[in-house]
């Protein structure tokens, strides 16, 4: 073997995979969309200043004043006596309202054809009928152009619910304020108890952040392995392959073709858990004002990201070395395809037990699971993420993906050996084990 | 001086099916090499073999007077019958790296493709990408990877076919410039009339065994002692009915002849006279193709 020859093969895979732009669109859209659902509906809510102009018919005569003080005092904070208090983002507090009443008229079905008319010339958005009924009922007409913005009317109606709900309980003889103040919610505070002691953490933020590292390592595993099976294939298609052979030997071609795919991956792997790194740092995850308090986003350590960036490695090498002698049985993409589904199997399981494993990290089963050489590259992640396990079970994990992947190499290279210049008829699962055995 | 090339009584099965049975060559030094035979005989699979891209089953391959290295195979310039390169890559890049698989640095490589694409008329296609390139450019482009490393022996497998005529001249001149140099050039075809113009040394091949090796004029003296050039009116299909002719290959009138050894040439034009008009009747030294119908003949 010549390790030169690896690293000429390494290096034109890498350039060829990172000089082309898809590469770097997709590297830099993920950090770009986090981005986008963190910093920038805060930006928004500053931004949009656009009022909906609402006119409100109270037949009432006490129920508009109020409801226009409220709904006039909206300033994208959740108020502390409101109905909903924000579970993730609410949209509904990006709302803003101009509302103004209307005595009703003594005709008022000119009235109503009135407003109708200055909804259509948009004098105004929208216009509100309060029945007198309302406090028995709970039915208001809202009548408006665009009638699909629910959260406005989501807004709307937690306004025009607290105000009602006020009136009855004044007619019921109970103060509002006090029944408020006794039926307030009871909400978690989550503290997640780790070796450091506890810390801010866990809860929805603590699985929106397992998830969405355990989808990130799960994508990347999955596109680069398959990025490696066309490679493969491609060469061969080409018939590229055989005037390299001559130069090269099959296995430091495939070995040049894993480490600069990887190096490839490595690349945009580093460069997102970089930013998750920046954006979840304990001051600046607090300065995202659209975050609410009870999400609670824990935050990457460097020492998470150096694992994550082992555990993408070592699957990597599992499963694309399986991918590499996929393609390499095959003539072509769509007879690869089939095998290539069998191979992703083995990805798609700790899909299932995602949610388990988050909700349990130390359980028999995702300690078990995760040492299971196979799915080892995305359970062991997702259990250093969700609550750091014992070093010696990562250790053993490390120990047993590195036989692992030594079996699957060798395994797989006396596949790739033999099937790079197979070439016509589509060969069977038996025609394939035996080139494993040809000397 | 060492022979660049000598196989020892190569072997190799595929299955139950026999493609390469105990073939010996030895490839002179500074010779044009021909390997030739029909579609099918081994060729491929041998030349394979000498490039270490499958093992034989059994005997040996000598580069340079001694068994086969994988530095040997450094200095050999490679040009396989399917032959592809990467599409998404330009010409500069592609060349680079197959000079650089090759053992060499890509300071050194870059002012030599630029010399040889200048040469073949590609130069302003060296920022292009492969898949842009016509079929005729990217056959030079194949061409130049071949011979872009200064390699010490060539071989070319089928490197005439689907060819057009300027890069088969192209081809043709590179050849010659090579064995000028004192260099070996092998390459197998199974078109005749090419072999016969261009080697000076041949192998015949035929169903996994070689059935003729050696100088190209010396087989020539010795297979065809007996071969004579006919032109004649009549029906010429008859030629064939006759005890002492082997062989007879007519074409526009002109009819190539190769009678059975113990046969003489006046005795046979009495009997042609019988039923032919014979206008010209002499011997003449036999073509390739003759040779090569009749070993294949007599081996089988």
């Amino acid at each position: 073997m010549r390790p030169d020859n690896i690293v000429v093969v390494a290096k034109r895979e890498y350039l060829q995979r990172v000089k082309t732009k898809g590469f770097w669109i997709s590297t830099l859209l993920l950090p770009l969309f986090i981005v986008a659902v963190t910093v920038l509906p805060a930006l928004l809510i500053g931004m949009s200043e656009t009022r909906q102009t609402i006119v409100v018919v109270d037949e009432t005569g006490r129920l508009g004043a109020e409801l226009a003080q409220r709904a006039n005092s909206r300033d994208g904070k959740p108020k502390p006596d409101a109905d909903k208090r924000g579970m993730a983002v609410d949209e509904s507090q990006m709302a803003r309202f101009d509302v103004r009443v209307e005595p009703p008229a003594a005709n008022r079905e000119t009235q109503r054809a009135d407003l109708n008319r200055r909804v259509l010339a948009e004098e105004i958005d929208a216009w509100v009928w309060i029945p007198k009924s309302v406090l028995q009922g709970d039915r208001v007409e809202y009548h408006a152009k665009n009638t699909s913005n629910l959260f406005t009317q989501d807004a709307l109606e937690d306004d025009l619910s607290y105000v009602v709900r006020r009136a009855r309980l004044a007619e019921a003889g109970l103060d509002p304020e006090r029944v408020g103040e006794l039926t307030r919610q009871v909400r978690l505070d989550t503290q997640q108890v780790s070796e450091e002691g506890s810390r801010a953490g866990g809860g929805v933020g603590g699985m929106l952040f397992a998830i969405t590292l355990f989808m990130i390592l799960y994508t990347m595993m999955f596109v680069w392995g398959q990025q490696v099976m066309n490679s493969v294939l491609e060469e061969k298609g080409s018939r590229v392959i055989e005037v390299i052979l001559s130069s090269i030997k099959p296995f430091e071609l495939l070995m040049g073709k894993l480490v600069g795919t990887c190096l490839a991956g490595l690349t945009q792997l580093g460069i997102w858990l970089g930013t998750m790194i920046v954006l979840t740092a304990p001051g600046i995850a607090a300065a995202m004002v659209s975050l609410p308090k009870e999400l609670n986003i824990p935050s990457l350590t460097p020492e998470m990201a150096i694992h994550l960036l082992l555990f993408f490695i070592l699957g990597f090498f599992a499963f694309s070395t399986l991918y590499a002698a996929i393609g390499s049985a095959f003539n072509n993409l769509q007879e690869a395809q089939q095998a290539a589904s069998f191979a992703m199997l083995f990805l798609i399981i700790p899909v299932f037990i995602m949610y388990s494993v988050i909700n349990d990290p130390g359980s028999t089963m995702a300690v078990v699971m995760s040492l299971i050489p196979v799915f080892t590259p995305l359970l062991m992640p997702l259990r250093i993420v969700t609550q750091m396990p014992p070093y010696w079970q990562i250790l053993l994990a490390y120990l047993f993906s590195l036989a692992f992947i030594w079996g699957m190499v060798w395994f797989c290279a006396r596949i790739y050996r033999v099937g790079i210049l197979m070439y016509g008829k589509k060969p069977t699962f038996q025609e394939i084990l035996r080139w494993v055995r040809y000397a | 001086m060492t022979p660049p090339l000598e196989l020892r009584d190569v072997r190799k099965s595929y299955g139950d099916f026999v493609a390469v049975d105990g073939v010996s060559l030895t490839v002179p030094p500074g010779s044009i090499y021909g390997f030739l035979g029909p579609n099918g005989a081994g060729k491929t699979s041998t030349i394979r073999m000498i490039m270490d891209i499958t093992a034989p089953d059994s005997g040996e391959v000598r580069f340079f007077g001694h068994p086969r290295t994988s530095e040997d195979l450094r200095r050999v310039g490679y040009l396989p019958e399917e032959r592809g390169l990467y599409r998404k890559m330009t010409v500069t890049e592609q060349l680079t790296f197959l000079g650089e698989i090759r053992g060499l640095k890509k300071r050194d490589l870059l002012p030599r493709i630029e010399r040889w694409l200048e040469r073949v008329d590609l130069a302003k296609w060296a920022k292009s990408k492969v898949e842009e390139l016509s079929k005729g450019m990217q056959q030079k482009v194949q061409l130049i990877g071949t011979v872009l490393h200064e390699p010490e022996l060539l071989i070319l497998d089928e490197p005439f076919s689907g060819l057009d005529p300027i890069n088969q001249e192209l081809f043709r001149e590179l050849l010659v410039e090579h064995r000028r140099q004192g260099r070996s050039v092998i390459f197998s075809t199974h078109g005749m009339d090419l072999a016969e113009r261009m080697c000076d040394h041949i192998c015949l091949i035929n169903r996994g065994r070689v059935v003729l090796e050696g100088e190209l004029q010396q087989i020539k003296r010795r297979v065809g002692g007996n071969t004579y050039r006919l032109v004649a009116e009549g029906d010429l299909d008859r030629l064939k009915d006759l005890p002492d002719v082997e062989q007879a290959v007519a074409n526009n009138g002109v009819v190539k002849l190769m009678l059975r050894p113990d046969a003489t040439g006046p005795e046979t034009l009495r009997r042609i006279v019988e039923f032919l008009n014979v206008h010209e009747f002499r011997s003449e030294e036999p073509e390739l193709e003759q040779i090569f119908i009749k070993a294949v003949r007599d081996a089988s």
